[in-house]
């Protein structure tokens, strides 16, 4: 197979997957977070993911005191709890939070609400750290309150799973040439060039991606959704391409 | 299990004198009443230009706190043991598992005898690596003491037959161990709510099983203080003729 068949294959692939993307991470990230702080009986629960550069880390995802105000701060990934937790992939648990003035005044800052206690879990996939999961102020005298880390730890691996799918998704191109290079070990030569054209192009346009996603969203709700979102896509575009002279 | 091995005889008397521990963490804080010293202070991280690791001994700050936890609980078995602070974390993320590798090298090349592990790394990348490590430090002599992660999945080189894995169990004595029958985890100490050492002198309330791992870290230090020729396979012998959970209570002195 020549290396530009791979390449159109991998291009149409990426731009492609955020189209057929399965819907409701979100939601179902929303849920977990809600249902875990209810389930622990904490007064918050969020979700923290790392920035491709793994410079910083961003609240996606927020229940409970603070969640608006929480829900897309960034912190640098490498300072306090957070960051220990995903630097060291160990969870960590504070139980006297409140006694360091300078945490609480900094907390209640960015948030509005100052934790007593902590619980912070690593988000992580068998190939790469993606976040932390964390709990503030839960309810320790439930029955069975000693297991909690372990227990926030199986949510985190839910949170994990659902993320790592949608990255997939986001980047199906690189995914399915993957897929192939290592399916065909009887053919070493496509082999090597699957993994190499894998490799080398970036991953999907974000602004194409969003477009798919959109357009796929509209076509989810039905045939005429679907005709409205052609009918104005090739509207845009033939006036794209009759006011593109002039701007050359 | 009674080999005639006590906890008075494995560490009565010792102090950890002369043991070299290597805290492979975020740095150690000298300055702590409940750390006091210091002995070797090296900070390693990923210079991103030149594609390498970059090392800087001399002294250095603790970034999170966490690696002044781990040397304020070693110091509580082993008072007078040398810690050293390998700094890994807290730079940036990128390269960490090479600057992990490259610092647990270095502490074994320079002789430390009790290496204590607080991070490990899922990545199925790093097995390999990781497992070399692990055999230069058993033929070296050195005790690697590993926190298990709660996660399912294995971790490395906690994962390891020649390293001790620790987890936290809900004890406060920090002599007190468990050992555990079915591996991988091997043994059980205290890191359940308990008061550690922390940033800026000060004294929090925490629990993880990193927290664990430094009080197993304490004792090798004081029982090699107390019998220097035995090797990682000896300590761990020993450790499992000492756990609590494998002793009548008669048999204990110590």
């Amino acid at each position: 197979m020549p290396d530009d068949l791979l390449r159109d294959l991998r291009r149409t692939a990426t731009d492609l997957g955020p189209a057929v993307m399965p819907v409701g991470t979100e939601s179902l990230l929303r849920a977990l977070t809600e249902t875990a702080r209810q389930l622990f009986g904490a007064a918050a629960c969020s979700l923290a993911l790392l920035t491709d550069d793994e410079t910083e880390l961003v609240f996606t995802t927020a229940a409970g005191q603070g969640a608006d105000d929480v829900t897309g701060l960034r912190i640098p990934a490498t300072q306090g709890i957070a960051g220990w937790v995903v630097s060291s992939g160990q969870p960590i648990a504070i139980s006297d939070l409140a006694s360091d003035p300078r945490f609480a005044r900094n907390v209640a800052e960015q948030t509005g609400y100052v934790p007593q206690a902590i619980l912070a879990v690593p988000v992580v996939s068998s190939r790469r750290m993606l976040g932390v999961m964390s709990l503030l102020d839960r309810d320790t005298r439930r029955p069975e309150a000693d297991q909690d880390m372990r227990l926030l730890a199986l949510f985190a691996d839910q949170a994990a799973i659902a993320l790592e799918s949608v990255r997939a998704f986001g980047d199906l191109g690189r995914v399915l040439l993957t897929a192939v290079a290592e399916a065909d070990s009887a053919t070493p030569d496509l082999a090597a060039a699957a993994r190499r054209i894998a490799d080398e192009a970036p991953g999907a346009d974000a602004d194409l991606a969003a477009l798919a996603a959109t357009f796929a969203t509209l076509a989810r709700r039905g045939a005429p959704e679907r005709r409205l979102a052609r009918g104005v896509l090739e509207q845009v575009a033939a006036y794209v391409e009759r006011r593109s002279p002039r701007t050359r | 299990m009674d080999v005639g091995i006590t906890k008075e005889w494995a560490w009565g008397g010792a102090t950890g004198a002369g043991i070299g521990v290597a805290v492979i963490d975020s740095g150690v804080d000298p300055g702590h009443p409940d750390v006091r010293s210091v002995e070797r202070a090296i900070a390693l991280s990923w210079d991103p230009d030149e594609e390498e690791v970059r090392y800087d001994e001399g002294p250095h700050e603790d970034l999170f706190g966490h690696g002044t936890a781990c040397a304020g609980i070693i110091r509580r078995a082993a008072p007078e043991c040398d810690i050293w602070s390998v700094r890994v974390l807290g730079e940036r993320l990128s390269g960490k598992g090479v600057v992990f590798a490259a610092g647990l090298r270095w502490a074994i090349e320079q002789g430390a005898r009790v290496i204590n592990l607080s991070l490990s790394t899922g990545r199925e990348d790093y097995y390999g690596l990781f497992h070399e490590i692990a055999d230069e430090a058993f033929f070296a002599g050195a005790v690697l003491v590993c926190a298990v992660n709660n996660v399912p999945a294995p971790t490395y080189p906690g994962q390891f037959a020649s390293v001790i894995s620790v987890a936290a169990h809900d004890g406060t004595d920090p002599f007190t161990i468990d050992c555990n029958p079915t591996p991988p985890v091997e043994f059980g100490a205290p890191g359940i709510d308990i008061p550690v050492p922390w940033l800026n002198g000060r004294t929090i309330r925490s629990t993880g099983n990193s927290f664990a791992a430094p009080h197993v870290t304490g004792l090798v230090a004081r029982l090699l203080s107390k019998h220097p020729h035995l090797t990682p396979y000896d300590v761990k012998t020993v450790l499992r003729a000492v756990a609590d959970n494998a002793r009548l209570p008669e048999q204990d002195h110590g």
